[in-house]
């Protein structure tokens, strides 16, 4: 299973995909055909099948016309126009060969190659050069200009990035490196300095490319024809011999890549041109930081403890399984049928998902599942589903590229969804407006030819106070879309919501004492995004991760109905999901009151059906959400969990009280790749295997299924879903797939979203937008176009209810948490790559003001306290974060920076607050109590690793 | 109290807080019961239950009255 | 009585003491009205003073500030100096001119509004605001002129094509990064009559519906940005500006700014690099909208066109070079200066007849015409008449007008290797020909001249040159092997 594609077979015609309406006829060198109006004739003449010489131009980038390898000749018109900047027209007559033609790029050649290093055999793209290749098209023979004359051959090569270096000496200045990083990527970190001979290419102000703007997305290594731009692991590997299509395992943008291989050996990771989501652009997590898959942590043997005071002792799969099979037997007879349960993955495939809660469901015999997407977007799920009827977003990706008007809520695309980042600023360099809700100064409010036209910053937690305003703006300013409302929602409903919304204490003047944002700037904002054609709006967990998160989502959505903003292109309701299958894992039916496909539990139908294709009988009635689990075993009732794939001891908030969860177990079983914080908490550990050692599927924040592709073996030999099987049956419930194709085809069979999904499908359109199935056999890219899924839109009223988490004398400021570019999550993946060296700790990031009334000093240690806890972090002080906010990421564990985040949470799905926390800040010289406790803590678990008894090492075969 | 029950009334009076656009306790309640007995497991339910028969007036009155519900068809 | 003064202020005559000329006349004890008006253009002749009589304006040339004492010693001018040129619009350097562009440099102190009017200044614009963008464009059409920068393409269809073009904004852009050697009367025009050229692109915003405008000057004529800055302020305030917003834009201070489409770069703020066409700047100009970019002439000569119709241009020239030709004479020559004349005099015309030869007394060798990518013409082609076509057909070109002389001691070889120093030096450095090739050339070149197998690098050279043409982006690539390239052909044992 899975397209193996030859390295090299991804073809570039040169310059990108033109949506022409109408066709136009040309012939090159006498062969006719049809393209669309606005093709260049070098795309057209690649359609045909003739390959014209070429090496600046690039079907990801825009025409440039730079390297005059591709001129051709037109009948009727004088000269040698360059086919990649010359759009074909009606009857024309192209030759892309003639003496004349052969000669001039020759000729050109000779001069690249006049002032370029004769070292092809010890080069590291030897056999990956577009300049190699093409000196072989067009015949080059000698350089009668000889090599003596001026010359960029000795300048320095530049090695201070993580992931690649660029040697000058080497450059063509094809520019296809600053076009990619400024079209594709949009950062601008490159630049040409000087003019005609003496031009090159330099990173920011002739920076170092580590002390630079640039943030290793990758983009100008891939766009770059020679070796200037080179992968560190092809210089250190050479080329790949094949590659895989797959789907990147990290944030919920899913992107496409070509795993390159050498035998089992990953050598790079490049984006896949025909990726869906990504169209050919990376982040520098997917694109460079995956050498943790291989890394030395790896725990590659199952391992069990009798108690976690013990060393580990690893064993067997048949052993591991047992002892935690009949662990959890024990206390079900003990504590009954519910005192145990398990946590699916938001990083596991679909497949895994499904089969963990059917492991679940079917061999523990209750509903006690869970999904880290609890802690991220419950929000969105609940808020969504009741008023537009769907818990997912409403779009795709590309579908920003039409929008007028983009807000964007509590998210930071930049950074926490690179790709998608990129082309939202893509659109606004063309021109489209900005509403940026958000208490930090992101990225996208002010950076190279992107600002935000109104940037509302509010004070941490009054979200619903700020979309109850705008909403107010639209109703008291007569903004709304009236036939929308009218035809698409319900009337009635709509009316509750008015008459709320339309309260005085709704009203922008009102509440700007509460949000802190000018009355003015929110009626701006209103009227920008309601009087466009097109407003789309995009939240993040800034929206989610409150205790108003589920309202915040039905305002969001309220928002969007009541200026008929969703059903068409350009506008929606979009999540932005934080890990890569988010979206899957609460579409596999992990939530506690629901089967998959978002089917509440008391519905006898689906029961019925599940119960059918499962032979077993299933509990009706909901189970434990996570923090009910937590509270549960706290108080003794909750005695054992199945953990795949998620590090609640450092990614939950509360973290003492998850530490006293975790103890108060009698048995806890972690499935990871690392022996993470919770691992540490465990009595069993099965080792995991990375998204490179398995089939399956990940599903992307636009509800897009794409393909993963196992590369090489699973190095503790089994995959997730297979021991998640194995554990089932030796609990007594058997299960058994040859493939995961099998559990696709089963949730294909029990889910009327995913009824037309199949790996051949998958195969043949290279990924799947759900609903599929027999309405929409290719997918849905588009949701609610003529009817919400409920039917009629639902206006929710959201009244605003303040957090109990408020700032007083004693926590005066909020702490709020988020992310960067270069660390994902918990960071045990990326840390474990050399994005350390972009982010090697967590700081606290703290406004001027606030750190001078403390003495807090830039760099300092700094103590933050909140009711839950106490941790210590560096000091960073910066205007980005307004006065009386402070801000941190969790990115590293002995940070704890959950340990000061508290127990509140959604009202509706218990999503916890990790962005409010009342806290105080102060100089301090030592490590918190709680940190001290940790690294000792660390320090026995890691013994406790170290001398683990060997499993008897297994004697290979010859 | 348990650290479950402590939690719960929290959780519920939130829940209660956040549907209370209206004044109409009757509509509010239905909403709370609802939602409770959708997304809450039985045990905590039961614990809700408990608490309320003991004391009753110590819960907002619609938060009372949903739980009242919950003890009635179609929730029980 | 009071006597009026005319002393110049253009750049060139300050820079031979004009101002201390001023300055001594403000010291004397006559009755003077001292006006500043631009220079006629007689550069041998600057500073050029002119005295108001009643027969006409009379010149003194070569005014220097410790002759003005001699000049009014008895009170009144001294017609009899030895520097007396008498009347100066009998001069028979100007006399033979027809000066429809020019017409008004010298005569008028260039940022009076009521000395342009009485001129017929604003005549243009006031017909032009009776008229349908349409007939404008016609009017223009109609009139022959094409673009004076150098290409010669017919303005009037530029125009139609920005005028055809939907768009909700759309710009006028003046070129005036006037950068060929020898060449000097953009620079005339806005530091002499620089209301002219504001005219002309209020015109060409009517004809096309544009209401916005930008002079991008060369950065080296520091007095043309004020000048224009000072008119455009003066005519802002009279309310000519109404509805137009006009800015100037110093340049980048590079030849390359000069091309249209790095101009257009550089005016958005990047980088001076040349865009490929199309999309032709008339469809997608600055800033992506419909744009007129012209040549600081071709925007002076509208208000005339207007003014007198169509047809009193057109009547000039031979051809399909239709109207004056501004040709600037230059380099070793004896008598350096503007020349306005119709199209279709010969070279030896203006090098004899109006320059009088090399300054050096030498005969002449060559002439480089339309800039530093102009061929070397030889002597024997002295003959040809000057109007685009014909100078086509020689090889040469017209550009915009500047003719730099070289007497019989220039090394024509060296000449030939300044051609592709210059082009290393200002190109751009996007497309390959040019970046690396003009480098290769000059290599290539010092190989020829210190003997180094000169028989095999000529071939490359003539190789390395149909590169150049052939494969340029634009015409700096494109153009700078003609002057290699006529050396060889014309002054075969120089290179």
């Amino acid at each position: 299973m899975g397209n193996w594609y030859r390295v090299g077979a991804e073809q570039d015609l040169g310059t990108p995909l033109v949506a022409g309406e109408s066709l136009i006829t040309l012939s090159v060198d006498g062969m006719e055909i049809s393209v669309p109006e606005g093709t260049s004739i070098m795309r057209a003449a690649a359609l045909a099948g003739t390959n014209i010489p070429k090496l600046c131009a690039t079907e990801d980038l825009e025409p440039f016309g730079s390297c005059r390898l591709c001129l051709v000749q037109i009948e009727g018109r004088p000269g040698y126009p360059a086919s990649c900047t010359t759009e074909v027209s009606e009857g024309m007559a192209v030759r892309t060969q003639s003496p004349r033609l052969a000669e001039l790029r020759r000729n050109v050649m000779e001069l690249y190659i006049s002032d370029h290093p004769l070292d092809c055999l010890t080069c590291p793209t030897n056999g990956d050069c577009e300049l190699q290749d093409m000196a072989g098209a067009v015949g080059l023979r000698e350089v009668r200009y000889g090599y003596e004359g001026k010359n960029h051959l000795d300048k320095t090569k530049d090695e201070s990035a993580p992931y690649f270096t660029f040697d000058a000496s080497k450059c063509i200045l094809c520019s296809r490196c600053v076009r990619a990083c400024e079209e594709q990527q949009g950062t601008f970190a490159l630049t040409i300095d000087n003019r005609g001979f003496d031009s090159q290419i330099v990173a920011s102000q002739n920076d170092a490319f580590d002390q630079s703007e640039c943030v290793s997305c990758g983009a100008c290594v891939k766009a770059c024809p020679t070796a200037t731009l080179t992968e560190k692991s092809i210089i250190a590997l050479g080329q790949p011999d094949r590659a895989t299509v797959t789907t990147c395992a990290y944030c919920g943008v899913g992107c496409s890549f070509r795993a390159e291989m050498q035998g089992d050996q990953l050598v790079r990771m490049t984006p896949n041109r025909d990726g869906h989501a990504n169209h050919g652009h990376a982040c520098v997590k997917g694109r460079f930081a995956f050498g943790y898959a291989t890394h030395d942590d790896r725990i590659t043997a199952p391992m069990i403890r009798d108690s976690i005071n013990d060393v580990w002792q690893e064993v067997s799969w048949e052993q591991a399984l047992s002892f935690a099979a009949s662990r959890m037997q024990a206390i079900q007879s003990t504590y009954g049928r519910k005192s145990i349960g398990g946590i699916t993955s938001s990083r596991c495939t679909n497949e895994e998902v499904f089969v963990v809660q059917k492991f679940i469901r079917a061999a523990m015999g209750n509903n006690n599942v869970d999904t880290c997407a609890r802690v991220c977007h419950s929000p969105t799920g609940y808020g969504l589903k009741t008023t537009l009827g769907e818990s997912a977003g409403t779009q795709t990706f590309d579908s920003v590229m039409q929008a007028d008007t983009i807000m964007v809520i509590g998210a930071n695309p930049t950074a926490a969804h690179p790709v998608f980042g990129s082309m939202m600023k893509r659109r606004l360099r063309q021109g489209a407006k900005l509403i940026v809700i958000d208490p930090r100064a992101t990225d996208l409010v002010d950076s190279p030819h992107v600002r935000a036209d109104q940037h509302l910053q509010l004070r941490p937690g009054t979200n619903v106070a700020v979309i109850n305003a705008l909403g107010h703006v639209i109703i008291s300013e007569g903004l709304e879309d009236k036939a929308f409302i009218q035809q698409r929602c319900e009337v009635d409903a709509y009316e509750i919501w008015r008459q709320f919304i339309a309260r005085e204490e709704n009203s922008p003047e009102t509440l700007e004492p509460v949000t802190g944002v000018p009355a003015a700037q929110i009626r701006a904002a209103a009227r920008n995004y309601a009087s466009v054609p097109n407003g789309a709006i995009y939240y993040g967990l800034g929206v989610t991760e409150h205790s108003q998160g589920s309202t915040m989502v039905m305002g969001i959505a309220n928002l969007a109905m009541a200026t008929g903003n969703l059903g068409r292109e350009g506008v929606g309701v979009n999540p932005l999901r934080g890990q890569n299958n988010v979206q899957g894992s609460c579409d596999m039916g992990s939530f506690p009151h629901e089967l998959p496909g978002y089917r509440h539990l008391s519905d006898l139908a689906t029961r019925t059906q599940f119960e059918k294709a499962w032979g077993v009988k299933l509990d009706a009635e909901p189970g434990y959400r996570i923090p009910n689990m937590f509270d549960a075993a706290v108080d003794g009732e909750f005695k054992g969990l199945y953990i795949q794939g998620e590090d609640m001891a450092q990614s939950d908030p509360d973290t003492q009280h998850v530490q006293a969860a975790l103890s108060a177990m009698e048995c806890v079983i972690v499935q990871d790749l690392f022996l993470n914080e919770t691992a540490k908490y465990a009595h069993v550990f099965l080792p995991g295997s990375s998204f490179l050692e398995k089939d399956g599927t990940f599903t992307n924040a636009e509800r897009r299924i794409s393909p993963v592709r196992k590369v090489m073996q699973p190095l503790a030999g089994m995959a997730e879903w297979e021991v998640t099987c194995a554990l089932s049956t030796a609990m007594g419930y058997p299960m058994s797939y040859q493939h995961p194709s099998e559990i696709m085809d089963e949730i294909a069979q029990l889910t009327p979203t995913f009824s037309g999904v199949s790996y051949e499908l998958l195969d043949e359109l290279g990924s799947i937008q759900w609903p599929c199935n027999e309405h929409a056999p290719n997918g849905t890219p588009m949701m609610h176009v003529d009817e919400f899924v409920r039917g009629k839109g639902f206006f929710a009223p959201t009244p605003y209810v303040p957090t109990d988490e408020r700032s007083n004398n004693k926590y005066p400021l909020l702490l709020t948490t988020g992310r960067i570019l270069s660390q994902y999550n918990v960071g045990a993946q990326t840390r474990r790559t050399e994005n350390m060296a972009f982010h090697a700790e967590d700081v606290l990031e703290i406004h001027p003001s606030d750190a001078e009334v403390r003495g807090i000093t830039d760099g300092a240690w700094v103590g933050i306290k909140s009711r839950a806890g106490e941790t210590v972090l560096r000091a960073d002080i910066t205007t980005r974060v307004q006065a009386g906010v402070v801000y941190t990421t969790f990115h590293h564990p002995e940070s704890g920076a959950n340990v000061v985040t508290t127990d509140n949470s959604d009202w509706a799905t218990n999503c916890p607050e990790y962005k409010v926390t009342a806290v105080q800040a102060y100089p301090v010289s030592n490590p918190s109590e709680w940190q001290e406790m940790f690294s000792k803590f660390h320090a026995e678990q890691g013994n406790f690793l170290d001398q683990r008894k060997r499993k008897k090492p297994v004697t290979t075969q010859s | 109290m348990t650290v479950q029950t402590d939690k719960l009334l929290r959780m519920a009076e939130q829940i209660t807080a956040n549907m209370a656009y209206t004044d109409d306790t009757e509509v509010v309640a239905e909403k709370i019961a609802d939602h409770l007995y959708r997304f809450w497991d039985p045990r905590m339910l039961a614990s809700l239950k408990a608490y309320n028969k003991e004391q009753a007036e110590s819960l907002s009155p619609a938060l009372a009255a949903a739980v009242q519900r919950l003890e009635r068809a179609p929730y029980s | 009585m009071t006597t009026r003064v005319y002393v110049p202020s253009d750049s060139t005559a300050i820079s031979l003491g004009a101002d201390a000329v001023a300055v001594a006349l403000q010291d004397l004890p006559c009755d003077l009205e001292i006006i500043r008006n631009g220079s006629r253009g007689l550069h041998w002749l600057e500073p050029l003073l002119e005295i108001d009589t009643p027969a006409g304006r009379i010149g003194f040339a070569e005014t220097k500030a410790a002759d003005i004492a001699d000049l009014f010693a008895n009170g009144a001018p001294a017609i009899d100096h030895p520097n007396c040129l008498g009347l100066v619009e009998e001069h028979a350097y100007l006399k033979p001119q027809h000066r429809l562009t020019s017409a008004r440099i010298g005569l008028i102190s260039p940022c009076s509004l009521d000395h342009y009017r009485s001129l017929d200044g604003f005549a243009g614009l006031e017909k032009a605001r009776n008229m349908t963008a349409d007939d404008i464009v016609q009017v223009v059409t109609d009139s022959g002129l094409r673009g004076r920068g150098g290409a010669a393409f017919p303005t009037g269809i530029k125009w139609r094509t920005v005028l055809d073009a939907p768009a909700e904004k759309k710009y006028i852009v003046c070129n005036a990064d006037e950068g060929d050697s020898g060449t000097f009367v953009d620079r005339l025009i806005m530091e002499c009559d620089p209301y002219c050229l504001i005219e002309g692109m209020l015109i060409a915003g009517l004809a096309v519906g544009a209401n916005e405008g930008f002079i991008y000057c060369r950065a080296e004529y520091p007095l043309a940005i004020t000048t224009l800055q000072r008119a455009i302020d003066t005519a802002t305030e009279a309310g000519y500006l109404e509805g137009f917003s006009l800015q100037v834009r110093k340049a980048a201070g590079a030849y390359i700014c000069g091309e249209e489409t790095a101009l257009l770069e550089s005016l958005e703020g990047k980088r001076g690099l040349v865009r490929f066409r199309p999309p032709l700047p008339a469809i997608e100009g600055l800033f992506g909208k419909p744009t007129v970019v012209n040549n600081v002439i071709s925007l002076a000569s509208i208000p005339i066109i207007l003014a007198k119709g169509a047809d009193h241009y057109r009547d000039f020239g031979s051809g399909r070079s239709r109207g004056t030709l501004t040709v600037q004479l230059a380099g070793n020559i004896r008598r350096g200066g503007l020349v306005e004349v119709p199209f279709g005099l010969t070279l030896r015309q203006l090098l004899e007849d109006f320059g009088g030869g090399t300054a050096s007394g030498r005969p002449i060798k060559a002439v480089q015409a339309g800039g530093p990518l102009g061929a070397y013409i030889p002597a024997d082609h002295f003959d040809t008449a000057m109007d685009y076509e014909t100078f086509k057909d020689i090889g040469a070109m017209l550009g915009h007008g500047g003719l730099v002389v070289f007497d019989d001691s220039a090394d024509l070889g060296h000449m030939a290797r300044f051609a592709m120093e210059f082009c290393a030096l200002e190109s751009c450095g996007k497309c390959t020909p040019c970046r690396i090739g003009s480098v290769r050339g000059v290599e290539v070149i010092d190989k020829i001249r210190s003997g180094e197998q000169p028989d095999d690098n000529r071939i490359l050279l003539q190789d390395l040159c149909q590169t150049m043409i052939d494969g340029s982006l634009c015409a700096l690539g494109g153009m700078a092997p003609f002057p290699v390239q006529s050396v060889m052909k014309h002054f075969p044992d120089e290179l």
